[in-house]
């Protein structure tokens, strides 16, 4: 886990890693959230509607902005403010994700980040942009 | 800059943190009077004044602040 202090961080700092997204990982995501949404569920539906399987959920994408700022960017220190995020892409079980955050700007008054995130697939695809804003606590 | 000149912008910028184009503030409104200010909307507000006006606060003088009056004030000090 990285540990960067507000200080350490220039503009342009960026953090990467990447991510395959698991059938095991869907279940749990399933559990916590009892989202049954058959286009995550049901491989038959989600064919019908055109995908090459289920379609990942999306938050589950999402959530690994959370270790993007809990884990590298800045690490330890974190405290997430707030995320935008668009999905533009599917995301499909056996996935491998990039997720890359570039550090945008900095606000000195409340030591903040304002990250740019893009999660790429094994493809190059962009699936998801996000922009966040993150807390570095003292 | 007037006081109403820096009032017109500050408006303008609470209209776009709480997303709200009909949102009238005068110099007396405080956190209680918007159900959505918040620490975090506090800090954007703070955030977005001073990218309009190229300013920098220190964090005690933005704490201490008790409505919109003397954040314009606070603006024109440094303006």
């Amino acid at each position: 886990m990285n540990e960067y202090r507000y200080e350490d961080i220039r503009i342009g700092h960026k953090e990467s890693f990447t991510v395959t997204l698991t059938e095991e990982m869907m279940a749990s995501f399933k559990d916590i959230t009892k989202d049954v949404n058959p286009l995550h569920n049901d491989e038959e539906y989600a064919r019908s509607k055109g995908h090459r399987g289920r379609v990942a959920f999306g938050m589950l994408t999402a959530s690994f902005l959370s270790t993007l700022a809990g884990v590298y960017l800045p690490g330890k220190r974190s405290l997430i403010h707030e995320v935008k995020i668009k999905f533009a892409k599917p995301v499909y079980i056996g996935d491998t994700l990039t997720v890359e955050g570039i550090v945008e700007e900095k606000n000195d008054t409340y030591s903040l980040l304002m990250v740019k995130v893009t999660i790429r697939n094994g493809d190059g695809d962009k699936v998801c942009r996000a922009k966040m804003q993150i807390g570095v606590d003292s | 800059m007037t006081h109403e000149q820096i009032m017109e912008k500050v408006q303008q910028i609470f209209r776009e943190v709480f997303d709200d184009d009909s949102l009238v503030i005068t110099d007396s409104t405080n956190s209680s009077d918007i159900e959505d200010w918040d620490s975090l909307e506090h800090i954007a507000l703070v955030v977005s004044m001073e990218k309009e006006f190229d300013l920098k606060f220190d964090l005690k003088e933005v704490n201490e602040l008790a409505n919109v009056g003397e954040m314009v004030d606070l603006i024109a000090s440094k303006l």
